[in-house]
């Protein structure tokens, strides 16, 4: 008598969960089926709608390998970009007075939208930007820098990383601080002096924050559209604007759909294996 | 090897809050010493003082004949058993004893061995592979207690090492500090709230009140002799009473006091006359039969209010005059609740206090 009510209880328990995770699932599960059967010609919106291998055969083609190949690159870059200059400067910010003050300026690009600070960030590297006109003044240079839509992506790669760092540098911050300091003054009394403290307490006992934000800021990368229409390479550029361009500029709906998929697809086996090596590595620490 | 340790003036402020006031102290190499104290009163702020966390306002800390004030924590061979027990929670047990073996450049073969002594020695041996988390509290302590004395430093600094444990078990750690503490020749330096844990354990007592010593000396002193009223009040128990005295002759004074008017016989009590305390240990009164001679000792007549039998011995709760009167007595005395009774007090065992 007594288990069967608390079973019941239990199952009632789940009940409150359907509002929040009801709606993630039915859109995450009624999104990712409609696709799917998209990709497959169903649902069309612009042709007639029938099952159809055709636009699975023709979807890797040299676009969307290089838009692919450029996508990974911008986010991987972006990502370890990002923590080669927010674990330091989690780290740093500790050290000062006024840590707080520092920490709330440094989040102020966070409340920025992508698009806004794009823009503003085109505005200084642009052919006739601020940053051009100083140094061809300075004489440093002659001619002005192409770096808007230039075709290795390094403008769309300054962007991420001035948007992201702040999102990165307040999951480090607070691993560093979670670091308590009685542990740090244990270490220091046993011997170790500041690098042993740093490399046997301190990274270890952040590295896992490090590992998640990498991820966190590799997918965000990974899935923009807005940063690198405005100032990637003309060509080849993110997935996202592949899709888009896909689906709207050609009408080709299913294609767009296949897209997507290998997108999803991507990004799953990627922070998979991402995951699985990083669990390897906490291990061997 | 051992070193002594010399506190000279140390002052500390937190704020506007002066945690330590003025402190100084001088210890002996291989001496155990324990801080004794009521909580806040500084004894934690003064081991990180020692241990080079904290630096002090005022005052300087020596060990032996080196000044250590500008000397960094991992340079002082020093070893601290935090009372927060400040566990590594990445590194299993056996990693975190053996991290100080590693820091100090032990050579890696003996690590092993001397991880697993101080390890049997908390009574912790099975738990090598678990996790801080994966440990009940009392656990948690005897890994920090196992780490500080695993790597045998000049001065051990233990703060409240054994507050987490079962009696038992305190008893039998606290017998293994002390002995290993013997045999290496360490300093240390113990902080603890159990009185009797302090007066067994150690060979000087450090009394402290609001940041600053009032009384260091060996157990016997600090319990027989207390130099005030705090301090007898907190080191065992005492019937504490104000009084009028007056000196007769050499150490010989009468008091007036609510119990009436006592003789006592106090060596080190400085002052001719006034308005101080008296101290009565609870076990220092006698009682006193119909027809037993009670000889000098002073008598006094009471009721007895609360009888209660501790197995060890028997604490009479009395009423003398209006003045209640603690007594710990013989255990196969039977006394009931209510009988009129006549104590005894040696002369010598009535202490004068100041306030
Ligand atoms: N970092 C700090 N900032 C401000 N005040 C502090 C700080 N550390 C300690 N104090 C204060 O200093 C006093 C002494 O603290 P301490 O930790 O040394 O006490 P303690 O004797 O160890 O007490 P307990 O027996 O409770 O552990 C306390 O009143 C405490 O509030
Ligand atoms: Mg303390």
């Amino acid at each position: 008598m007594k288990t069967a009510r608390k079973k019941r209880k239990f199952e009632w328990g789940y009940l409150l969960l359907l509002p929040g995770l009801g709606y993630i699932l039915f859109f995450l599960a009624g999104a990712t089926g409609m696709m799917i059967a998209q990709s497959f010609g169903l649902f069309n919106y612009t042709a007639e709608s029938r099952f159809s291998l055709e636009y699975w055969r023709g979807i890797l083609n040299e676009t969307f390998v290089d838009d692919l190949l450029y996508s990974l690159k911008i986010a991987v870059c972006a990502s370890l970009l990002c923590i080669c200059i927010a674990y330091p400067l989690a780290l740093i910010i500790k050290k000062l007075p006024g840590e707080r003050t520092i920490l709330s300026l440094v989040k102020i690009p966070m409340f920025i939208p992508a698009l806004v600070a794009s823009l503003l960030i085109l505005n200084i590297i642009d052919y006739h930007g601020i940053l051009n006109i100083i140094l061809v003044r300075l004489q440093i240079i002659e001619e002005p820098l192409r770096l808007r839509n230039d075709s290795w992506g390094v403008a769309a790669l300054l962007i991420q990383a001035w948007k992201n760092i702040p999102f990165m540098l307040i999951i480090m911050y607070s691993a560093v601080e979670a670091v308590r300091r009685d542990v740090i003054d244990a270490a220091r009394n046993l011997g170790a002096g500041r690098l042993a403290v740093f490399t046997q307490i301190i990274v270890p006992l952040t590295l896992p924050s490090a590992l998640v934000s990498v991820i966190l800021v590799f997918i965000r990368v990974f899935n923009d559209y807005v940063i690198s229409k405005t100032a990637g390479p003309l060509y080849p550029n993110t997935i996202s604007n592949l899709m888009h361009v896909t689906a709207y500029l050609y009408n080709d709906w299913p294609s767009a759909a296949c897209i997507g998929c290998l997108m999803v697809i991507t990004a799953v086996s990627f922070v998979s294996a991402y995951t699985y090596l990083s669990k390897k590595l906490m291990q061997n620490l | 090897m051992a070193e002594g340790l010399s506190l000279k003036n140390i002052t500390k402020r937190f704020g506007n809050f002066t945690a330590l006031n003025h402190v100084s102290f001088d210890i002996k190499p291989g001496e155990f010493v324990t801080l004794l104290g009521p909580s806040g009163c500084g004894k934690t702020t003064l081991l990180r003082i020692i241990a080079g966390f904290l630096e002090p306002d005022e005052g300087e800390v020596w060990f032996g004949d080196q000044k250590m004030n500008d000397v960094p924590p991992h340079k002082r061979n020093t070893a601290m058993c935090f009372q927060s027990y400040a566990l590594f929670p990445h590194k299993t047990v056996y990693e975190n004893i053996r991290f100080g073996l590693r820091m100090r450049k032990v050579p890696a073969s003996q690590h092993r061995a001397l991880v697993e002594e101080a390890m049997a020695m908390v009574n912790l041996t099975g738990l090598e592979n678990r996790k801080p988390y994966e440990l009940s509290g009392g656990q948690q302590q005897r890994v920090a207690l196992a780490r500080s004395v695993v790597v045998r430093p000049n001065i051990l600094l233990f703060d409240e090492p054994l507050s987490n444990l079962d009696a038992k078990l305190r008893e039998k750690v606290r017998v293994e500090i002390r002995d290993l503490q013997r045999k290496l020749g360490i300093t240390a330096i113990y902080v603890t709230h159990d009185q009797s844990e302090a007066l067994a354990i150690s060979d000087t007592i450090i009394s402290m009140n609001q940041g600053a010593i009032i009384q260091k000396s060996d157990p016997r002193t600090i319990y027989d002799r207390p130099v005030s009223k705090f301090i007898a009040d907190f080191i065992g128990t005492a019937n504490l009473v104000p009084c009028t005295v007056t000196r007769q002759q050499g150490s010989l004074f009468q008091v007036q006091s609510p119990y009436g008017m006592l003789l006592a016989e106090d060596k080190d009590f400085p002052h001719d006359s006034g308005e101080y305390y008296l101290c009565i240990r609870p076990e220092d009164v006698r009682p006193v039969l119909d027809g037993e001679p009670a000889g000098e000792d002073n008598i006094l007549e009471g009721v007895v209010k609360n009888s209660i039998y501790m197995g060890n011995t028997l604490d009479l709760f009395a009423r003398v005059q209006t003045e209640p009167l603690r007594a710990s007595v013989w255990k196969d005395y039977h006394i009931e609740e209510g009988t009129r009774i006549r104590f005894a007090v040696p002369r010598s065992k009535i202490r004068i206090l100041e306030g």
